[in-house]
């Protein structure tokens, strides 16, 4: 957290505040990126376990989303944060939203791995890994830029999302072109489509993520504006 | 075309604090240095403030805040150590030039302090007193602008029945909107205000937060705070001082979200500096 300059408020009891909060999303975060990584894992190795304990731990995030919500609205009512404090809690309740919201795709994910694909079709999955294994790089550059709130790397991790919306587009169009050779494929395609856009979501969290840093570092919001204005801060 | 954007949502228009036309500006303050004997306490000072608004000056204790705001109405002529140079101009002329009335001044820009200071007189009496002196003996003159004012001052409703009892009876929060009803019934363009809510309790200070807002529509409010927040709520321009120097003066919106100085952003975060 070397930007975000926690300490050194005159109320000791603030700066303990906002350290548990942090630490906390941080938590939130390492979970959120553990279940994508199983999900993942689950579906490439048709692990029924795993994606079962996918399925078994979103609760955790659904519940660490609810009290780091409380503990900033606390934060808020208590303390009346200004300037860099208070757009710290903003980036922080909006980030929380979109983790718990990866957690959900995640989930959308791990119950591939329940169905069953017969030997061919299983080759459509490994396309799909491809997919997922970039969408888990770009999450974890996203958590790694939050934790330190490094603005650089954030605005470069935010541009990653371009590649992943082209793998995404590739993708679709190799699946549409089996869908017309064998049309029996096409609910297990489907299945496969689903997934992929639970990928292509998760990248667009990801990118919000990245846009709640710049805006706690630099005070600008730049959410719904092209890659050029990001580019040029 | 029609908006698509809610007025409510839609961002106030802000000024150009560093551009302000001459309509625009109603305190013009140039170059401004003071020194109390050999300690130098404001530090070539340049700000303009703008008309109908309000401004707060905002800083730890020591600052220079409050030194800021007597300058504008020349009360540190009082001090005898104290000495001013550079300019603050109303209306374009220098309120330190040598042929200016200062009793004049201060009839153009009235001051309310921290304690409210009514005089041991009747309600009514405390209200008119400026226009007495000022000549004005009309009864039905002095009855309109006593209740005008004390309706200004969000007090009428609470004192139209007692107008003839002391001023010393009143509450705390009634005393100091009192002695803003004094300080408004002469007219003044300009009214400062020093931490005027500092030795009230909380809902008399929200009276007279609201009060303040109401205020602008006829007057330039410049008030000194401690109270961060009130001066967040109240005003429209923010300036932080610190050692006797301007650090920051922007709109109020964007000094509390985004300052552009870290010695601002530790001060209003609450931090060492």
């Amino acid at each position: 957290m070397d930007n975000i300059n926690l300490g050194r408020h005159i109320s000791g009891q603030f700066n303990e505040d906002l350290e548990n909060v942090i630490n906390h999303v941080m938590h939130m975060g390492g979970l959120v990126e553990q279940q994508l990584s199983d999900s993942l894992t689950a579906v490439n190795n048709d692990d029924e376990v795993l994606a079962r304990k996918v399925l078994a731990t979103d609760y955790k995030v659904n519940a660490l989303e609810v009290s780091i919500d409380d503990e900033c609205t606390r934060i808020i009512a208590k303390r009346q944060p200004a300037a860099g404090d208070l757009r710290l809690i903003m980036a922080i309740i909006k980030a929380i939203a979109d983790l718990e919201r990866i957690g959900d795709e995640a989930q959308k994910i791990a119950r591939v791995a329940l169905e069953n694909f017969s030997g061919e079709q299983k080759a459509l999955l490994l396309n799909l890994d491809n997919l997922g294994r970039k969408v888990l790089e770009f999450l974890q550059a996203a958590l790694d830029a939050f934790t330190r709130m490094d603005v650089e790397a954030a605005v470069k991790t935010h541009q990653s999302d371009e590649k992943i919306d082209r793998e995404y587009e590739a993708l679709m169009r190799q699946l549409m072109t089996y869908m017309m050779e064998d049309p029996r494929s096409i609910p297990q395609i489907m299945t496969v489509i689903w997934s992929a856009r639970a990928l292509e979501r998760i990248g667009d969290r990801c990118q919000n993520i990245c846009e709640h840093i710049i805006y706690f570092v630099k005070g600008k919001d730049v959410r719904h504006t092209t890659a050029e204005d990001i580019r040029s801060l | 075309m029609i908006s698509v954007i809610p007025r409510t949502l839609a961002p106030k228009v802000k000024l150009d604090l560093n551009n302000l036309s001459p309509e625009q500006v109603a305190l013009e303050i140039k170059n401004l240095n003071l020194y109390y004997g050999d300690k130098q306490a404001l530090q070539n000072i340049s700000m303009s403030i703008p008309k109908g608004q309000v401004t707060a000056f905002i800083g730890p204790s020591g600052c220079g805040k409050s030194t800021l705001l007597r300058c504008i109405n020349r009360m540190n002529d009082l001090v005898d150590i104290c000495k001013v140079e550079g300019e603050i101009n109303l209306h374009g002329e220098n309120i330190y030039g040598k042929h200016v009335d200062v009793a004049a001044l201060r009839r153009q820009v009235g001051m309310v302090f921290q304690r409210p200071n009514p005089f041991p007189k009747t309600i009514y009496e405390n209200v008119v007193y400026g226009l007495r002196i000022m000549g004005e003996n009309n009864r039905r003159v002095l009855n309109e602008a006593a209740e005008k004012s004390l309706r200004s001052a969000a007090l009428w409703n609470e004192v139209k029945d007692r107008l003839h009892d002391s001023a010393l009876g009143l509450s705390g929060g009634q005393q100091q909107r009192l002695v803003i009803a004094r300080a408004i019934a002469i007219q003044p363009e300009v009214l400062l205000l020093d931490e005027p809510t500092s030795a009230l309790d909380p809902i008399s200070t929200l009276t007279i937060e609201e009060l303040i807002n109401d205020l602008k529509k006829q007057f330039t409010v410049v008030i000194v705070t401690h109270n961060m927040q009130q001066a967040a709520r109240v005003s429209d321009q923010t300036a932080f001082m610190y050692m006797g120097e301007l650090i920051e003066y922007s709109d109020t919106n964007t000094l509390f979200t985004t300052p552009a100085k870290k010695k601002t952003e530790d001060y209003i975060t609450g931090r060492y500096g």
